[in-house]
């Protein structure tokens, strides 16, 4: 990659943001959609061979059931805070006027 | 609409004195909001509140924008049950991705640029009026069809909220659920036909009360829009999102109990219908699958990428006032999408339990919950606070008009009379083409809702889709690639928009071979499309999913492609162009901005 001597530093704190904003969104989808489609589709109850859950093992958390808590609730959770750590620890404030 | 109206279902005048208060509220706020702006420059005044929001109205206003959300979306969780969380899961990550992607950048080439609109930056960041054209265009599409629709959506609130209509439904589109009578939802293509001839048979085919709430919802709207322009569109959008907190936060905090505790509902909501209610994906009589894995994977795809290329949220981002702005935004959003969405699921999830049978009727989920949990309110004040909490969605749909009117106007203002028509306007041209150009789109609207066609909403989600297939591309190029053309720009436009429409108007083919498999071609449709796939939510307007994925997958990967091929394609950008945004100025030219 070219590297740009005159570079404006705000393009460049916001590139780094951007691919870091990027990164998480990709992490979050991959786990999000991963573990709920691993933990939350139920066996099709026509079928005993196909892949899912048995509606029976359903446990409750905290009344989420228990692919809910884990697949979206505490993501989510873990979601908003790395937004505010990212926001005040690693986004960087720039001049926007120059 | 058969099933008769009970004892907890009558809004008395609660809901209407509810919402002539939202109004007045919100008409107070546009004169406040004139005063705020009256200072500097016209254009960057009215049509961007000379860049000076806030960190509250910046995150609460720059990607909640449409009632929508709040509206359609507990009927879902009543219907489909649980699943519908892994629905909107996405929203965990839209604070971050809205503001830190191209948030910052977005915000230094506006003022750079100098631009008022989204059009405006983008043919100044690629030097080229055909992009802002183009851009302009497609701008003033997609939200037309979203406007027209809040029209309408306000003003059948309006209608209903007349004591004796019977119960509030909060949907955006009344008729289609009406519509139908067999099958799940609007599964019954077949009577778009006969529905459609009876409406033509009269220009006014609706009550009168519907009349009235259409011309008092355009008046006020558009009237107060007019005095204060964006930041009259700003405060009544952040109204509405701190009533909308306070709405749902009494509801969860009273249904939840009332239901016996959260556990204790979803047991009683799977009893009452199947373990389906627990599970993706997701409950269904008529077999339909609602969130297959791959669609799942194309939620998360559809709320971030819309959520920071559509049009409406990158003119909110280009109005903040610094960087320290953006980043409170982002922590604000963040936790007032914790208080909405999962206590939203949670209250859906306790109505399913203490309303069992609302059946095609769960649009109207919300109302009769709040009527239902605030009965035993002492001296009558549950009617009140049900009406306030009703009104809530009411304001969303306000402030959303009022920012679609906003945009609009400014596209023909800014990039068609001041770009095109007449270059050396004084401010005053230019507050006359504001004013007659606000009232041209209201009555516009008010003319597409006399007779309003049926399955707008579905329109709405497809032309926000739309607007992030085209313009992510475009948008992520001119922030962040020196080597993008303006010939990528355009491509990259163009792909998405017409990979986007292309793949979902081979859906609406496949539905309609479906629904008159004895028409001719109809066969050979099907044969080429295959059968419908039964995943998704119903209604006529269904995409075609390839790979089991929303169109909105393609379209953005069509605009990334040819974006990119295109540029590499085309001759390198000027060096003075990429200069001047991508490096820093020498000190001696400061003072050249403007």
């Amino acid at each position: 990659m070219m590297s740009h001597a005159n570079e404006h530093p705000l393009l460049k704190s916001a590139r780094r943001e951007a691919i870091a904003a990027l990164s998480i969104w990709l992490l979050t989808t991959i786990y999000c959609v991963g573990y709920c489609s691993l933990y939350g589709y139920m066996r099709d109850p026509g079928d005993p061979t196909s892949s899912g859950r048995d509606p029976q093992s359903l446990t409750y958390i905290l009344g989420f059931p228990d692919w809910i808590f884990w697949g979206v609730v505490v993501p989510w959770g873990v979601c908003t805070i790395v937004s505010g750590v990212f926001s005040f620890c690693f986004m960087q404030d720039a001049d926007l006027e120059n | 609409m058969l099933i008769a109206v009970d004892e907890v279902q009558t809004p008395g005048y609660s809901v209407l004195a509810a919402l002539l208060l939202f109004i007045a509220a919100s008409v107070w706020l546009g004169t406040v909001a004139q005063k705020a702006m009256e200072k500097k420059d016209f254009m960057q005044g009215f049509f961007l509140g000379n860049r000076g929001l806030g960190a509250w109205t910046l995150a609460l206003t720059a990607t909640v924008q449409s009632g929508g959300t709040f509206m359609g979306f507990p009927s879902l969780v009543y219907s489909f049950g649980w699943i519908v969380a892994v629905w909107i899961a996405s929203y965990m990550i839209v604070p971050l991705t809205g503001f830190a992607v191209v948030g910052k950048r977005l915000a230094q080439l506006s003022r750079q640029t100098n631009a008022v609109t989204v059009p405006d930056l983008l043919r100044e960041r690629f030097g080229d009026s055909r992009v802002g054209l183009l851009a302009s265009v497609m701008i003033m599409f997609f939200l037309s069809f979203t406007m027209f629709a809040q029209f309408k959506a306000g003003a059948t609130i309006m209608e209903h909220a007349w004591p004796g209509s019977g119960i509030l439904a909060l949907t955006e589109d009344y008729d289609a659920p009406v519509a139908t009578q067999s099958g799940e939802s609007t599964e019954s293509a077949a009577a778009t036909p006969k529905t459609f001839r009876q409406t033509m048979r009269t220009w006014f085919p609706l009550s009168s009360k519907y009349y009235i709430g259409l011309m008092v919802f355009s008046i006020t709207v558009v009237g107060y829009t007019l005095i204060g322009g964006f930041m009259a569109s700003v405060w009544t959008d952040l109204f509405q999102s701190v009533m909308m907190v306070i709405g749902v936060m009494l509801l969860v905090c009273l249904a939840v109990p009332m239901a016996g505790g959260l556990e204790a509902a979803s047991r009683a909501a799977v009893a009452s219908t199947s373990p389906a209610l627990a599970f993706g994906p997701g409950y269904s009589t008529a077999g339909r699958e609602f969130l297959t894995p791959g669609l799942a994977l194309s939620m998360f795809f559809v709320w971030v990428f819309a959520g920071f290329a559509s049009p409406a949220s990158m003119v909110r981002v280009m109005a903040a006032q610094n960087t320290e702005v953006m980043r409170k935004s982002i922590l604000l959003l963040s936790c007032y999408n914790c208080l909405i969405y999962i206590p939203l699921i949670m209250t859906c999830i306790a109505a399913r339990s203490l309303l069992p049978d609302l059946g095609k009727q769960s649009d109207s989920v919300i109302p009769r919950l709040s009527l239902l949990v605030t009965r035993d309110f002492p001296f009558e004040t549950g009617q009140f606070v049900s009406g306030l909490i009703l009104a809530a969605p009411f304001g969303a749909i306000m402030a959303s008009v009022s920012c679609f009117v906003l945009v609009i106007a400014s596209g023909m203002v800014e990039d068609i009379y001041a770009k095109l028509i007449n270059p050396k306007a004084s401010e005053k041209q230019l507050r006359r083409a504001t004013t007659i150009s606000m009232v041209a789109v209201g009555m516009v609207a008010i003319l597409a809702n006399l007779n309003p066609p049926q399955y707008l909403q579905a329109l709405v989600v497809l032309s926000g889709s739309a607007g992030a297939a085209t313009f992510i591309a475009p948008v992520v190029m001119a922030c962040y690639w020196r080597r993008a053309t303006a010939s990528g720009a355009l491509a990259g436009m163009m792909g998405g928009f017409l990979v986007y429409f292309g793949v979902y108007s081979c859906g609406w083919m496949q539905n309609w071979a479906t629904g008159n498999p004895k028409l001719p071609g109809a066969e050979l449709i099907l044969s080429i499309l295959g059968q419908d796939p039964k995943i998704g939510p119903a209604g006529f307007f269904r995409p075609y999913y390839i790979l089991g994925l929303d169109p909105i997958v393609w379209g953005m990967l069509a605009s990334v492609v040819a974006g990119i091929g295109v540029s590499l394609l085309s001759k390198p950008p000027a060096p003075e162009l990429v200069k001047r945004f991508f490096d820093v100025r020498p000190t001696s030219t400061i003072g050249g901005t403007a």
